[in-house]
């Protein structure tokens, strides 16, 4: 993994200051943080106002037009960070709801992970959506494969197919399912780790774009775990 | 919170000889009854000898019938007592279930018996006024009728509904049919038997004091209603908030007391935090996964129970699902010991995943161990050569053990449609 030499600027958004404080003592010198919110339109403000590289979302807060997390991606719309990119959203929760987690990546979100993430897997992750890749959590990786047939063997034929996944992309879901890192899935499918990261992208993608109904009767129906 | 105490704990008012006597509410006993019980439940109440109140209503009944009407209305207005009391004078064993069915043949003997009086008398050329009489027993007979469904502790299952759709409707049938004859009984009496043509001229200025009655109650009625509806709301807000708050008490709380009196030992508050968290995500999520006959519920059952044993958490995934058949058992019990040897042997974070697809099922566990060689294992560790491999491979399946950099993974294959009969091979072998 390449260290980044300026540091990633980070706002925290969630409304338990327990765990802003739990999240900024394990976070290394890699990353500073440049701004608090406890709700989404303090968030907004200070979204605006700091233009981080990347807001560690929480998916359930308060204010806004009640949708949580999906609120503050919404509107901080067409914000850029000071390296002129879009600001990224690193999607945390506790819920593991389906329909949240699915709201806030269609909102925008480059990554989802649940709060029990060690320091180490928090610092990866964030240092990955920093650089514009995605985060896919196994539990995400699961629900993808669920929601898009793919773990009943519907594959995609052709790679641009927005509602299915295409071979090469199941496997390296079925793998982030088994608890493989990234580094782990291009050894396993002999590619670059960059290649698995476009992967995983293109599902970010397809889950973002995706009209497939089963994603939203799935995501009603049914919770992660 | 405050709790109610059970009604076993409440008080019971202890009655010394010589003390006086507490006032009883007025209410018809089961036991010791008559007839509806409610010279039994008066003399109770008023502390006088049952027979002699039995007396003086029999007196008062040839005062003009005027013990029928105060007999009826004390009736139908008294509640029958839910617990059965000694009454004071009374024959107990007369009056115990048998005896409801005999008091109904004495009823209806003494009705037969009314009417043949009746009939006699009139042919004798005593006026009975049967214009009148008639329509009175009419109404009389509609009114025991509707009421009596009111009768016999019914009166809380008639406004709870929780009866059966068939005695539900039996019920509404018996009000019916005593609304229609009171009311019919009603009319008639009031028409002095001019029939409907009579009924025009009583009921339209019936109706027009009536309209007015209620236009004038109207805004009244209205908000006494709106009153009745705001207190529903808030006694089924309290029951919940008092679900919640009980539910809480009985798992979070408990769960965080016992967290405090261990905190010396960071296994255990791991094990209990953890333990509570899936408690509280099943509680606040209870889906589809809850039915239990379904191989994606057995199988996090099953890491839920290795997690618990061993106090090490483990990062379960499955997707899809069917019912849970012999094949789905025997891939179960397979995981179930891959997940023990993972977190004997390997190190956390320890993953596991099911993928139940259309031909086959498959499940992989993976630790972050050391890992080790399926070869370097002894003949004689059944664990991983017996309880997995020979396991999945007597039933149509397979498994394979592989070492990666960091860690081992397992994984279990089991084609959906080659199960072997479950009975013909019984899964018998010992977890080890």
């Amino acid at each position: 993994m390449p260290q980044s030499k300026t540091p990633i600027r980070l706002v925290l958004v969630d409304d338990h200051r327990m765990f802003r404080s739990g999240v900024k003592a394990e976070l290394d010198e890699s990353m500073v943080i440049v701004g608090e919110a406890a709700d989404v339109d303090a968030a907004i403000v200070v979204v605006a106002r700091t233009r981080p590289d990347v807001v560690l979302l929480d998916v359930h807060l308060p204010g806004g037009n009640g949708n949580g997390g999906s609120d503050v991606i919404t509107g901080s719309g067409g914000v850029t960070a000071e390296s002129g990119e879009l600001v990224r959203f690193l999607a945390l929760s506790v819920s593991d709801a389906a329909e949240d987690v699915i709201a806030v990546i269609r909102a925008g979100a480059r990554g989802y992970v649940t709060k029990t993430i060690n320091a180490q897997d928090l610092t990866d992750a964030i240092r990955r959506v920093a650089e514009g890749d995605a985060v896919f959590s196994p539990r995400l990786a699961g629900f993808v494969l669920d929601a898009f047939g793919a773990a009943a063997g519907e594959v995609a034929m052709i790679d641009e197919e927005l509602d299915r996944l295409s071979a090469r992309e199941r496997e390296v879901m079925r793998l982030i399912a088994r608890g493989y890192q990234y580094k782990e899935v291009a050894k396993e499918l002999f590619i670059s780790i960059k290649t698995v990261e476009t992967h995983v992208s293109s599902v970010l993608r397809k889950l973002q774009l995706s009209s497939r109904h089963e994603l939203t009767a799935w995501a009603v129906g049914r919770h992660l775990l | 919170m405050d709790r109610v105490p059970t009604p076993y704990e409440l008080p019971q008012p202890v009655v010394r000889p010589g003390e006086h006597r507490p006032v009883r509410r007025l209410e018809r006993p089961v036991q010791g009854r008559r007839l509806g019980g409610v010279c039994a439940g008066l003399a109770e109440h008023l502390g006088l000898n049952v027979r002699h109140v039995r007396l003086a209503f029999i007196l008062s009944c040839f005062a003009g019938g005027a013990g029928v009407v105060a007999y009826v209305f004390l009736w139908a207005l008294t509640p029958q007592s839910l617990v059965t009391t000694q009454v004071a004078g009374a024959d107990v064993v007369a009056a115990s279930r048998p005896a409801n069915e005999s008091v109904r043949n004495l009823m209806i003997g003494l009705a037969l018996l009314v009417v043949g009086g009746m009939l006699l008398a009139q042919q004798h050329g005593v006026n009975l006024r049967l214009g009148v009489l008639i329509p009175l027993l009419t109404v009389a007979g509609g009114a025991v009728l509707a009421w009596s469904k009111l009768d016999d502790a019914e009166r809380g299952r008639w406004l709870v509904g929780d009866m059966g759709p068939g005695g539900r409707r039996a019920g509404l049938v018996r009000l019916g049919i005593g609304i229609a004859l009171a009311s019919i009984g009603a009319v008639v009496l009031a028409t002095q038997g001019r029939g409907l043509a009579g009924l025009w001229d009583v009921g339209i200025p019936a109706l027009a004091v009536l309209a007015g009655a209620a236009l004038i109650a109207a805004p009244w009625g209205v908000r006494l209603w709106g009153d009745l509806r705001a207190e529903q709301a808030q006694r089924i807000r309290e029951t919940e908030r008092a679900d919640i708050a009980a539910h809480l008490h009985d798992s979070v709380l408990q769960t965080l007391a016992l967290i405090q009196r261990q905190s010396g030992d960071p296994a255990e508050v791991v094990r209990l935090a953890r333990a509570q968290e899936r408690e509280l995500r099943g509680w606040l999520y209870a889906g589809p996964l809850g039915s239990q006959a379904s191989l994606a519920s057995a199988a996090t059952e099953v890491a839920h129970e290795v997690e618990d044993l061993h106090g090490i958490p483990i990062e379960l995934v499955v997707t899809g699902d069917r019912a849970l058949d012999a094949g789905g058992t025997v891939l179960v019990r397979a995981l179930r010991e891959a997940l023990l040897n993972a977190v004997r042997h390997g190190a956390p974070p320890v993953s596991v995943y099911v993928e139940v697809g259309s031909v086959s099922v498959e499940a992989f566990v993976r630790d972050h161990g050391p890992g080790f060689d399926l070869e370097d294992v002894p003949q004689d560790r059944l664990g991983v050569r017996e309880s997995i491999l020979g396991r999945m491979s007597r039933h149509g399946g397979s498994a394979t053990v592989r070492r990666l950099e960091h860690g081992t993974e397992v994984s279990l294959s089991l084609p959906v449609t080659a199960t072997p009969d479950a009975v013909a091979q019984p899964d018998t072998e010992g977890t080890r």
